[in-house]
C-alpha cells in the first residue's frame, strides 16, 4: 500500500501529508475553549456598553480628562445634525459620512439638561470593521453617570432580532422592569431596567435600550448610575434617564442613517474586520522592497544574507561587526480601513503620516530577544513597517545587546520617499 | 446567554478547538503559540455571535471560515508576519521519527504567502471545494484556482522528493 503513495497525485499526497502533520499539533482543548469564552465575554461586555472601539475601551472611562474633545470652532451647545457637522468633524475619511464626532454630537443633541465629558466615539469606518459608537458621561446635576449608543445591523426577522428584543428570563437574570413591544414603525423596542451583573454582586443599575427596526438597524442605549461600568463607585441611586427618555434617544432617526452608512458586511458578520477581500492596489512585490531595503541600509553593516516573500515583505541579516542583527520590514498599498485600530496612539507628523514606535521582547521564544519596530503609514494609506532584532533569526537567543541599528536610523529607513515608488 | 445557550456553545467549542487549533497550526507554519491566540480569538467571536452560529446549517464549517479569517486579518494587520523560514524556522519540537517531514512540510508552508497558505488548508487540509474555498475568502473561484495552481507549483518544487519519501513509508 505506501509504494502505490508515491503514484498517486501531488494533490493526494498533499492531504496526506498535511493531515500526518496536522494531527500531531496536540491542543489542551478545555484551556482553548475557556480562552474563547473568556474573550467572548469581554467583547459582549464591551458591546453592551456601546464601546467597540477595543480593549481599552473600557479602561478609558475614568481617565477622561485625557481624551482630546472634538471640534474646537464649534460653538458650545449648537444642536447640528450630523450631517450638518460632516464639514468639522476631526478625523475627515473620505468615505464615511459620519465621524465619532458626528455621533457625539447626535447623542448630546438627544440628551436633557446636564453637563457631559468623557467623549468617546467612533464612526462607521470606510471598511467594514468594528461597529460605531459613542459613548459620554452624563451629569444631571444629581451625579456623574455613563452613558452610550451602539450600532449595529442585524438579519431582519432572525432569531437573533427575538433575542435582542426579548425580555430575560428572571430565572438568570435580576432585573427591576423590563417591557418589549413593537412600534407603529414595526421597529422592536425592549426597554431593560436591571444591575450591571445579573446576580447584583453590586449595586451598579444598568438599564437600556434595544431598538430593531423592521429593516434590520440595531441601536442600544446604555446607561449606569455611575461614570464608569462594572465596579466603579455609583454616584446616584438609578441612572440618569427615564425609560421614556431611553427610547426617545434609541427611536432618533439619525441613529438609522448611521446605520445604514456601515459599510456592507459579509455573512459572517462579526469578522468582517477580518474581511478577506483583496485591497484594490496589489501589493508591492518582495524583489522591489528588497531593493529599495538594500538601498536604504546605513553605511557600515555588512550584508550577510536576505530574502523576500513573493510579495509586500523583505528582510535582511546585518552585522555592523558585534553580531548578527535581523531587519525586517513589510509595505502594504492601503491600510487606512485600520488606522484606528494600528494607529490609535501614533504620533502625527506635519505631512499627515502615522508614525507608531515600539520596543519590546521578541515574539519567537528566542532568549533575550529584542525587537524594536517603526511602523508608519501615509496619507494614502501605504504603510511601511521596519523591525530591527537584536539576532540573526527571532527564535535563536539574542547575539547581541541591541539591534544593529537604533530606532532613529528605523524611522529615517520607513520615512523614505523611496518606498512610495516601490512596486 | 442563557444556559441551555451557554452549555450549547461550551460542548461546541470544547468539540471543535482540537481540530481548529490543527488547522492554525497549519496555517500559521507551525507557530503554536500564535495558533492558541487565533483559536481563542475565533471561540470568542463564535460566543458572542452564538445566536446566530448554532442555526447555521454547519457550524464547524461556520467556525473554520472565521478561523481563517481571523488568520487572515491577524497578518494583514501585523505587517511582520510573513517569515522566510531560513531566518524563522520556528518550529514545535519534534516528537518522534517523522519529524524531518514536518519540518519540511510546515518550511514549506511557510515560504507561502499567508493567503496561499490559507488555500492550501481549506482545500487539502479542510477538503473544501474550490467554490467554498472562494466563499471563505471573499473572492472568485478564479482566483482561488490560480493561488491554488500557484502555490501547489511552489510546494512541488519544495517537497516534491520528500512528499514521494513519505508516500513510500
Amino acid at each position: 500500500m505506501p509504494e502505490s503513495r508515491a503514484q498517486e497525485p501531488f494533490e493526494d499526497r498533499l492531504s496526506a501529508a498535511l493531515r500526518d502533520t496536522g494531527d500531531r499539533f496536540d491542543a489542551d482543548r478545555a484551556a482553548l475553549a475557556a480562552g474563547g469564552l473568556a474573550r467572548g465575554h469581554r467583547t459582549r461586555l464591551r458591546r453592551r456598553a456601546g464601546v467597540l472601539g477595543g480593549a481599552a475601551g473600557i479602561a478609558l472611562i475614568g481617565v477622561g480628562g485625557a481624551l482630546l474633545l472634538p471640534g474646537g470652532g464649534d460653538s458650545a451647545g449648537a444642536r447640528q445634525t450630523p450631517a450638518a457637522a460632516l464639514t468639522s468633524s476631526t478625523v475627515p475619511s473620505p468615505s464615511a459620512a459620519y465621524s465619532g464626532d458626528d455621533l457625539l454630537r447626535a447623542l448630546k443633541g438627544l440628551l436633557p439638561e446636564g453637563a457631559v465629558g468623557q467623549e468617546e466615539a467612533q464612526g462607521p469606518g470606510p471598511g467594514p470593521g468594528l461597529p460605531p459608537y459613542a459613548r459620554l458621561v452624563f451629569d444631571d446635576g444629581k451625579g456623574a453617570a455613563a452613558v452610550g449608543v451602539g450600532l449595529g445591523r442585524v438579519e431582519p426577522g432572525s432569531r437573533e432580532v427575538r433575542e435582542l428584543t426579548t425580555c430575560p428570563d428572571r430565572t438568570f437574570v435580576a432585573y427591576d422592569a423590563c417591557t418589549t413591544r413593537r412600534l407603529a414603525d414595526g421597529s422592536l423596542l425592549m426597554v431593560f431596567q436591571g444591575y450591571e451583573y445579573p446576580d447584583r454582586r453590586v449595586d451598579t443599575k444598568w438599564w437600556s435600550a434595544e431598538l430593531v427596526t423592521a429593516r434590520g438597524q440595531h441601536v442600544t442605549v446604555n446607561e449606569w448610575n455611575s461614570p464608569a461600568e462594572k465596579d466603579a463607585p455609583i454616584t446616584r441611586d438609578r441612572p440618569p434617564l427615564s425609560p421614556a427618555e431611553l427610547e426617545k434617544i434609541a427611536t432618533a432617526d439619525v441613529w438609522r442613517r448611521v446605520v445604514d452608512a456601515i459599510p456592507g458586511e459579509p455573512e459572517a458578520g462579526e469578522e468582517a474586520g477580518a474581511s478577506a477581500t483583496p485591497s484594490r492596489m496589489p501589493e508591492p512585490s518582495g524583489e522591489g522592497i528588497a531593493e529599495a531595503f538594500l538601498s536604504l541600509m546605513p553605511e557600515g553593516l555588512d550584508v550577510v544574507t536576505k530574502g523576500a516573500q513573493e510579495t509586500g515583505y523583505a528582510y535582511l541579516v546585518v552585522d555592523d561587526g558585534k553580531g548578527r542583527s535581523l531587519v525586517q520590514v513589510n509595505v502594504q498599498p492601503d491600510m487606512r480601513d485600520s488606522r484606528d485600530e494600528l494607529y490609535g496612539d501614533a504620533e502625527r507628523r506635519p505631512d499627515g503620516t502615522l508614525v507608531a514606535t515600539s520596543q519590546g521582547p521578541g515574539e519567537k521564544g528566542g532568549a533575550g530577544v529584542v525587537m524594536w519596530t517603526v511602523d508608519t503609514m501615509r496619507t494614502d494609506g501605504r504603510r511601511v513597517v521596519i523591525s530591527a532584532f537584536n539576532t540573526g533569526a527571532q527564535h535563536q537567543e539574542a547575539t547581541r545587546q541591541a539591534p544593529a541599528l537604533t530606532m532613529e536610523q528605523l524611522e529615517e529607513m520607513a520615512l523614505s520617499p523611496r518606498w512610495t515608488r516601490v512596486r | 446567554m442563557r444556559r441551555a445557550r451557554a452549555d450549547e456553545y461550551g460542548e461546541f467549542a470544547e468539540a471543535r478547538a482540537g481540530h481548529l487549533y490543527r488547522s492554525a497550526c497549519l496555517m500559521t507554519a507551525g507557530d503554536t503559540h500564535l495558533a492558541e491566540d487565533l483559536v481563542q480569538e475565533t471561540l470568542g467571536r463564535l460566543y458572542v455571535r452564538w445566536g446566530h452560529v448554532s442555526r447555521v446549517e454547519n457550524p464547524a464549517a461556520y467556525a473554520q471560515t472565521v478561523l481563517t479569517r481571523v488568520f487572515l486579518a491577524h497578518r494583514r494587520r501585523r505587517g511582520n508576519g510573513e517569515r522566510a523560514t531560513d531566518v524563522f524556522p520556528d518550529l514545535p519540537g519534534a516528537p518522534d521519527g517523522d519529524a524531518p517531514l514536518r519540518l519540511t512540510l510546515l518550511d514549506a508552508l511557510a515560504r507561502l504567502p499567508a493567503k496561499d497558505r490559507a488555500v492550501i488548508v481549506l482545500r487539502y487540509w479542510e477538503d473544501r471545494s474550490v467554490e467554498q474555498t472562494a466563499d471563505v475568502l471573499n473572492v472568485s473561484s478564479a482566483a482561488v484556482r490560480t493561488r491554488c495552481s500557484r502555490a501547489l507549483g511552489r510546494l512541488r518544487g519544495l517537497l516534491g522528493e520528500e512528499l514521494s519519501e513519505y508516500a513510500g513509508r
